[in-house]
């Protein structure tokens, strides 16, 4: 027994030496802040240290822990490109504005992506939240069809797959379990440094092959977009690929619609806001979806039982022209800045006393019930 | 557990340390039997789906002793039905109607590499090579060992009996030779199964999306690619399995079988199943080809037909071996390749010898370029064979008629060609690696040694890191 021990001492040695020694030279090469100060913009996660938006998201949010007016942008792809971070910004300056959608995300994701904000931040840090949900039919896909792919351990999604892939979390018998502290995340960051520069550093030698053999085509320029038409043939293609990517080709099921009120009144509870935007696709795409009738079905009657709510606002995004997409669901890079003043417009934004009159609001209330019962 | 797992990790932590400190064997075996359970537990997540596979080794062990006691043959050909009829019953095979299947789910981990040791051991039985009675504590620990039990290598008795008994106690170079294996082994399922297994998830993602719309020459060049890539990754997976149980094996004092002797080297298909799946290939030769050519050649008088008996039992052999793999019709179509591969690889070499004579065919053998050419030429039909393992029937048929026969050939001639440059360079490669280390590199002190470890762990964690899923060890599924 004593060589089993002796050889797992020296090869524990070994590894922490050799681990210690990365760490540092890693540091030295690749320092930890690299210009990703500032707000959150998952759209720059290629080009951080992170790589993909859904890591970018999980190991930056601790520097949402602030207590100033926040908003959240929060959606899938669509509502990272269709809403910039910095053109929002410029028409909200008195508000830090974040993009934190990852693309492809679900219900679920959202919802998951906002319970790993709130696990960082103070109680305090909360009530300054404005989350920006960017909702669609496309979001409302269900687990089993989203999540349930040979690619990964069943039911993760892209947000779980974070959790686990250093370790931050562990696999519980109900979902992820938390091993490193939220409020050691940088810590965990800095320690996994080594961990990340590899990372980069194998995607960038083997991002050309990595292009070939997918096939994808390359990133297209905002020129590009703007200009783009899509054809009758891709239009088929687009609603094909829906139909099998949502799992269900009638209706959409009411698991991810009771998923969004929990998410809502999650940030309700916390004190935070919550702006629920109806997006946009182009006309095409919404006459041949039977799913986009369901949807629309659906958020005819949930939006305004939400919109009822206090701190609740909805925002139904205007412009379904064909030609305003560069896809099936894009918008062109031209027709952003119109959305972000949709957003910037809403009065929920600009009411400087909104939740002092909304605390004033609920103490009269208060007051008035006390008062009546004691009518009574 | 999974073998990539921390689990799997600590728990044969756990096993080598509590067996290392019991000296006394009947103390270790019932040690080991507990560990057996555990594992087995392991794939179950409740004890009534362990139940069959259970009663599967009784099954077994009852006529094992049986069989010692009798040595009937009658009851040998019973014994031999009731078995594969349970293991075909079991395994679900496809031809059977699904309303004779059990009614609940069950574990058949290791169901297939049970059968084969319980078939040894009745053949042996009957032959009376057995000798003494075995315990049912050694019949289980050897039927249902962890080490083996998942995909082999397909342990003889008389060796797993050997690692049962006094062992050794073991020194600092036993233990670090173990270690070394484990970790090569992780380097290759980890590491190197897991970068193919991601390639050829991406190209043949491509080759079946039914939305992609794929010239000929993207399909012929997906398919050849991803037939490449799943070949490798299986090489990669499954000898890093070896690697593992191995060097395991020799932490617990068990010296288990090598599986796997540098297969690509083989220059041709029935050389290749000399060197892959070793363990598995001497099981069919002892149990299947020896008796089916003694049968034949016991009727066919002619002794000209004599060379060509072997041609047809190669054929037998190794269609029985393909359809082993699985349970649905495609591994029929598997175990057709692999035996037609076998069978014209025989002819050829009868007619070969008979043309040209022993000694020019042999010398021919041993040019440089025939040896690369043929080597090129037995990765490319293997590797195309094992398209059956990654393809559904219809999907395949879809394939084939998109590529159609002159595209079957031209790839099968491209990747041959391709294989035997990439050999041939890589064997230039190992040369001057070797020849290199020779002149720069005495022999490393025990600091360079354990720190070309610990370099090669973190480079595990790390690609690991990169795929959040660990690939699975793929011929558990078989």
């Amino acid at each position: 027994m004593k060589p089993l021990l002796v050889q797992l001492a020296r090869l524990g040695g070994a590894v922490l030496a050799l681990y210690a020694a990365l760490l540092v030279i890693t540091l030295v090469a690749v320092p930890l802040a690299r210009g990703d100060a500032g707000p959150l913009d998952a759209s720059r996660a290629a080009s951080s240290l992170y790589l993909t938006e859904p890591k970018y998201v999980f190991m930056e949010r601790g520097r949402l822990n602030t207590p100033t007016d926040k908003v959240l942008v929060l959606g899938a792809s669509n509502s990272l490109v269709g809403f910039k971070q910095a053109e929002l910004q410029r028409l909200l300056p008195d508000r830090e504005v974040h993009n934190i959608s990852v693309g492809g995300s679900n219900i679920t994701q959202l919802g998951q992506i906002v319970e790993l904000v709130r696990e960082v931040q103070t109680p305090a840090a909360r009530r300054h939240d404005t989350y920006v949900l960017g909702l669609w039919y496309g979001v409302f896909a269900s687990d089993q069809a989203r999540w349930y792919t040979p690619d990964r351990h069943a039911g993760d999604t892209d947000i779980d797959i974070e959790r686990y892939r250093y370790g931050f979390f562990r696999r519980g018998e109900s979902g992820a379990v938390p091993l490193l502290p939220p409020r050691f995340l940088s810590s965990g960051a800095a320690l996994i440094h080594p961990y990340l520069v590899a990372d980069q550093l194998a995607r960038d030698v083997t991002q050309s092959l990595r292009e070939r053999l997918s096939g994808k085509p390359h990133k297209l320029t905002d020129q590009e977009r703007n200009a783009r038409v899509v054809s009758d043939a891709e239009r088929q293609q687009y609603l094909a690929f829906w139909r099998n990517y949502m799992g269900s080709v009638d209706s959409l099921s009411d698991a991810p619609f009771a998923r969004l009120r929990r998410t809502v009144d999650a940030i309700r509870a916390d004190g935070g806001k919550v702006v629920l935007v109806d997006m946009p696709i182009p006309r095409w795409h919404a006459q041949g979806s039977t799913l986009h009738a369901d949807y629309e079905r659906r958020m005819a009657q949930l939006l305004p039982e939400l919109e009822a709510l206090d701190g609740v606002a909805v925002l139904r995004l205007s412009g379904d022209d064909d030609d305003d997409f560069s896809d099936e669901v894009h918008p062109k890079p031209r027709v952003t800045p119109r959305w972000a003043e949709e957003l910037a417009a809403l009065p929920l934004f600009h009411d400087d006393n909104q939740r002092e009159d909304h605390e004033y609001r609920s103490t009269l209330r208060q007051a008035d019930a006390g008062f009546s019962r004691r009518i009574r | 557990m999974a073998f990539t797992s921390p689990t799997f990790l600590l728990f044969v932590l756990c096993v080598v340390l509590v067996l290392g400190a019991v000296r006394s064997p009947r103390a270790r075996a019932w040690l080991f039997l507990g560990a057996n359970g555990v594992f087995l537990a392991s794939h179950a997540s409740r004890p009534i789906e362990l139940l069959p596979l259970l009663a599967f080794v009784v099954l077994g062990y009852v006529l094992v002793e049986a069989l010692r006691l009798t040595r009937s043959s009658a009851l040998l050909w019973v014994g031999l039905s009731l078995v594969v009829g349970s293991f075909v019953w079991l395994k679900r095979y496809a031809f059977l109607p699904s309303s004779l299947g059990l009614p609940l789910v069950y574990a058949v981990v290791g169901l297939s590499y049970i059968l084969f040791r319980v078939v040894h051991l009745m053949i042996d039985a009957k032959q009376g090579e057995l000798g003494s009675r075995i315990s049912p504590l050694s019949f289980f620990n050897y039927t249902a060992s962890f080490l083996t039990l998942t995909a082999g290598p397909i342990q003889r008795l008389s060796e797993f009996e050997r690692g049962q008994g006094e062992t050794a106690p073991l020194t600092e170079g036993v233990v670090f030779r173990c270690f070394a294996r484990i970790i090569k082994g992780f380097i290759r399922l980890s590491v190197v199964s897991a970068i193919f297994n991601y390639l050829f998830a991406t190209v043949s993602g491509r080759l079946l999306d039914p939305q992609a719309t794929l010239g000929w020459s993207q399909s012929f060049g997906a398919y050849l690619m991803s037939a490449v890539f799943y070949t490798i990754f299986l090489y990669a997976n499954f000898a890093g399995y070896m690697d593992i149980v191995i060097g395991i094996g020799g932490l617990l004092g068990q010296s288990l079988p090598e599986n796997f002797d540098r297969p690509f080297a083989a220059r041709n298909f029935l050389e290749l199943w000399t060197r892959w799946h070793i363990t598995l290939s001497q099981w069919f030769r002892t149990y299947v080809f020896n008796p089916l050519l003694q049968l034949l050649a016991a009727r066919v008088s002619n002794p000209r037909l004599a060379p060509y008996l072997a041609v047809v039992v190669f054929f037998v052999t190794f269609l029985l071996m393909g359809v082993w793999h699985g349970a649905s019709s495609v591994f029929v179509l598997y175990g057709l390749f692999m035996g037609a591969g076998a069978s014209v690889n025989k002819l050829w070499q009868v007619l070969a010898v008979k043309r040209l004579g022993k000694a020019r065919y042999k010398a021919l053998g041993e040019k440089p370029s025939v040896v690369y050419v043929s080597r090129g030429l037995t990765f490319a039909y293997f590797a195309l064979g094992l398209s059956c393992l990654w393809l559904s029937l219809p999907e395949l048929l879809a394939v084939a008629s998109r590529l159609g026969a002159s595209g079957v050939l031209l790839g099968y001639v491209g990747v041959s060609l391709g294989a035997a440059v990439a050999f041939r360079g890589w064997d230039l490669l190992e040369a001057g690696l070797e020849r290199l280390r020779g002149v720069a590199w005495n022999a490393p002190g025990l600091v360079a040694q354990n720190l070309a470890l610990g370099l090669q762990v973190l480079l595990i964690v790390s690609v690991s890191s990169f795929f959040h899923k660990a690939p699975e060890f793929v011929y558990r599924a078989f």
